[in-house]
């Protein structure tokens, strides 16, 4: 259980998602991983029945599971206003939201998931998952731990430098914007500036990154279902924080 | 009609009730005055029928009921003997009836027409002396019943007192205070297995309680008199007579035992057995044959229990040199060459004598097994704690906390893996056996060598699958100059050394490798305790190495070194340690400036002459002094010269 990070990939056009993992897998096996297994990520939301008279959004609660650890179920409410309560149980709790069908309905068009082949490459362990929604392909989701660390500070540039050598695409050298800097309120009431990258690492923080990119993968469609036509260029550069595109001749130097 | 006999005849007197008072307090009617009843009777008279003949026929009547005087009330007024109507008619009744008893009297008295004759009665014939006799006889006969029954608990008490052979029920009791036993129809049965345990053998081991078929006539009586007066220790023979007799199954009877032994190329090495004899408190003195009976049967349940399920593994078990299971025997390989043999004796012939001490009896292996067993039994009737009311009962409580805490794969496969009897035990006879090894191989060095000495501390706690041993180096005298320290963990099938510099070394199970380690530290020991003896007596360490390099290839690494100067400079010493099978110290001088120093056209100035001269070898082992370090202080000692 060390530090992982989460990598969209971007997908070029032209090629299918199945094709470019497909290419990865390849790649890593030549770097000498060895696969092991398939892995799951999938989260599941409800949502509030009575609405709130106000106007705000409802309570939501995602529900999500990670096959590397079997025997939990990761839940996260999110009260709209972006307070998120997170919570590790047994998998017993699937069969507590089932009860709580009358406080909660369960919008079966928004379960995500991202699943597909796991890899072992010495100290790392890297996942190529397809992210689909309802059988909808939506991209590819890089997952990357290191197991010998369990802070983000000591090792993001070792496990940028292996992102980068069989992925092919240049990472920004900044922290993933889970891990940036934030500004939080302490107990006395003032305004502290939290670096995230410095704590402890927790099986949590996976699944709340995996529920952020599933949440911008759930907002690309209802982007691309309101965009019309073309200039998608500029368009969804919401959902792939630190990923920088570089043109292909130049890779992490300046211009020419 | 002169003995008149004057009745009086009155009303009660007793008012009308006019009103209740809300206080309870009745107000009677008052009773009506003489003027107001008067009114009363006169407002009855019945104008109509008033003639002479109603008057005449009510004076008649009043005359003929005044034999037996009336009321002065009844005859002043004729009217009111209609409310007394009935009394006068009962009057009348009884007047007749006494004027009819009067004269049948006076006739009777006349015995002309009428006599009177009295009745015959019985005579009381029966005479006193008769009643006596019938009386004694009942209470003799009460006597001789409450005499009977007093005879017979008197009987009973002195019963008692006197014999030793027990009551059955006495018997019975002590039966069931020490063991179950139910009533099913007319027999008695009774369980011995350990189900209440937890355990789930298949073998039932219900026992059979009966009464003793033998009475109690004179010889068994003497006998018992004669052995409790001899208060022998005949083993099975002094209780003889018990009131009840307890059947156990046949393959239940007799005596068992589990042997354990660890063998090396057929040579004992040390045995265990395993007995459930011999725990517990002692109690066959007080009750009967059957509890040595029960017991002896409750053991081999318990033992053959223990061998089936060591036997089941030991097929099971993917070993890497498979377990052999022959008849009652199991064969397990530890190590190379060392096998354990755990076999199953089972004599049905009653013997009280016990079996043959055997050297190295190992009661650990013996107490592991037993508990091994009870474990599994433990296991199998609690389930451990937390026992939630949602989720099911039988996980660890670090199964359960896996959930919550996001327990990885790898740490719920680890969950997942246990270990069974038979691997337990032979991880234990491992151990054991390089424990033991381990001991051996240090105690001989430290026999061996005595220039450093060779101190090894044992934990005095530790597990059955791992101990750790600390062992010092010191050399005596030197103590506070230098000490090598490290640490030994003895696991089941290796060692693993920590140095005190932070080297950590796993070893196997040959002793050889633990040897070489030991002889390699004390190497460096001398080396080092050299240097800090050295800066002690001023002398500069010009150089020294751990691993030289020089020399013949030996197995056990190489030399060490180490190069001396005196405070003055003007000498040097080199010392070289080897340690192929022992330890060869070669220390060598030189002084400068060079003794042979001849000019020569090559190098002409005499101050080359400093540079220093051949280094010539010692006689190490002449030198005076207890150890090494002492030879080496003495030597340094000698070669410092007081020159200002």
């Amino acid at each position: 259980m060390g530090v992982t990070v989460l990598q969209p990939y971007p997908l070029p056009e032209g090629k299918s998602g199945a094709h470019i993992i497909d290419q990865l897998g390849k790649r890593l096996l030549a770097l000498g991983a060895t696969h092991s297994g398939q892995f799951l990520v999938d989260c599941e939301t409800f949502i509030s029945t009575p609405q709130p008279h106000n106007g705000a959004p409802g309570r939501a609660v995602h529900v999500l599971h990670n096959s590397e650890y079997p025997a939990s179920t990761f839940s996260i409410i999110d009260n709209g206003t972006g307070k998120q309560v997170s919570l590790v149980a047994d998998n017993i709790f699937d069969l507590l939201m089932l009860k709580m069908t009358n406080t909660f309905t369960s919008k079966k068009q928004t379960k995500i998931e991202s699943r597909g082949a796991r890899f072992e490459y010495g100290d790392f362990v890297i996942k190529l998952g397809s992210v689909t929604m309802m059988e909808h392909f939506k991209g590819i989701l890089i997952e990357i731990e290191y197991k010998s660390c369990v802070i983000l500070a000591y090792c993001w540039e070792m496990i940028r430098e292996v992102l980068q050598g069989f992925l092919g695409i240049g990472v920004a050298k900044e922290f993933p914007s889970y891990f940036a800097t934030q500004t939080i309120m302490t107990a006395m009431g003032q305004q502290q500036l939290h670096a995230k990258h410095n704590d402890i690492y927790e099986p949590m923080d996976t699944v709340k990154q995996y529920l952020e990119q599933f949440t911008n993968y759930r907002k690309h469609v209802a982007l691309h279902g309101g965009m019309v036509s073309g200039g998608g260029q500029g368009g969804p550069t919401v959902g792939q924080p630190g990923v920088h595109i570089p043109p292909s001749s130049m890779v992490g130097m300046g211009r020419p | 009609m002169s003995n008149s006999v004057n009745i009086s005849v009155e009303t009660t007197c007793e008012n009308q009730i006019r009103e209740i008072g809300y206080d309870g307090t009745e107000l009677y009617q008052p009773p009506p005055t003489l003027s107001e009843s008067l009114a009363k009777c006169a407002a009855r008279i019945d104008f109509s029928k008033t003639s002479l003949d109603d008057l005449k026929r009510e004076e008649k009547s009043a005359a003929a009921a005044a034999g037996d005087e009336d009321n002065k009330d009844a005859t002043q007024f004729q009217e009111s003997l209609w409310p007394w109507d009935a009394v006068r008619n009962k009057l009348k009744d009884a007047l007749t009836e006494i004027c009819v008893l009067s004269d049948v009297i006076s006739i009777a008295k006349d015995k002309r027409y009428l006599v009177l004759d009295p009745l015959l009665e019985e005579g009381d014939d029966t005479k006193p002396i008769v009643q006596v006799y019938s009386r004694k006889k009942a209470i003799s006969q009460a006597a001789q019943v409450l005499l009977g029954g007093a005879e017979r608990l008197r009987n009973a008490h002195s019963e008692q007192r006197s014999r030793n052979v027990s009551d059955f029920h006495i018997e019975l009791l002590r039966l069931r205070q020490n063991w179950r036993l139910k009533k099913v129809s007319n027999a008695i049965i009774g369980d011995l297995s350990y189900r209440t345990a937890g355990s789930k053998f298949g073998m039932s081991g219900t026992f059979e309680v009966t009464k003793a078929e033998e009475a109690l006539d004179d010889d068994t009586v003497s006998t018992s008199s004669s052995s409790s007066t001899a208060s022998g220790n005949n083993g099975m023979q002094l209780k003889a007579s018990s009131a009840l007799r307890v059947i156990v199954p046949a393959e239940l009877q007799g005596v068992a035992y589990i042997k354990v032994i660890t063998q090396k190329d057929q040579e004992d090495l040390c045995t265990a057995q395993v007995n459930l004899m011999g725990h517990g408190p002692n109690i066959t003195a007080q009750v009967g044959v059957w509890q040595k009976t029960l017991e002896f049967a409750q053991n081999v349940l318990f033992c053959k229990e223990l061998f089936a399920q060591l036997a089941r593994e030991a097929i099971q078990l993917q070993a890497p040199i498979p377990h052999v299971v022959i008849g009652n025997q199991i064969r397990a390989t530890l190590l190379p060459n060392i096998q354990l043999i755990i076999s199953l004796c089972h004599s049905t012939t009653f013997d009280s004598s016990l079996p043959a001490p055997i050297n190295d009896h190992d009661h650990v292996l013996e107490h592991s097994l037993h508990q091994l067993l009870r474990e599994v039994h433990y296991k199998n009737s609690h389930h451990p704690f937390p026992h939630p009311a949602s989720a099911p009962l039988g996980p660890t409580k670090k199964r359960m906390l896996a959930g919550p805490m996001a327990a990885d794969r790898e740490t719920l496969l680890d969950m997942t893996k246990t270990q069974t009897i038979l691997e337990q035990i032979i991880a234990q006879a491992q151990h054991i056996f390089m424990r033991k090894r381990t001991q051996y191989v240090l105690d001989t060095l430290a026999r061996d060598v005595k220039d450093p000495q060779i101190v090894s501390h044992w934990n005095a706690m530790n597990s059955p699958t791992m101990s750790c041993v600390k062992i010092n180096i010191v050399t005596h005298g030197y103590d506070a100059i230098g000490r090598t320290s490290l640490v030994i963990h003895v696991k089941e099938r290796s060692l693993k050394c920590i140095c005190r510099d932070g080297r950590v070394m796993r070893l196997s199970y040959e002793p050889q490798e633990l040897r070489d380690l030991i002889l390699c530290q004390i190497n460096s020991h001398q080396i080092s305790c050299l240097i800090s003896l050295a800066r002690c007596m001023a002398w500069t360490v010009l150089s020294n190495s751990n691993h030289l390099g020089i020399g013949k290839v030996e197995p056990l690494g190489n030399a060490s070194s180490c190069l001396l100067a005196s405070p003055n400079s003007d000498r040097m010493i080199a010392v070289q340690i080897r340690c192929d099978p022992q330890i060869d110290v070669k220390v060598y001088i030189a002084r400068s400036p060079r003794q042979d120093f001849f000019p020569s056209p090559l190098v002409p100035e005499k101050l080359w002459e400093n540079l220093g001269g051949n280094f010539k070898e010692v006689r190490f082992d002449k030198i005076e002094g207890k150890s090494f370090l002492n030879k080496m202080e003495f030597l340094m000692a000698s070669l410092t010269s007081n020159s200002a």
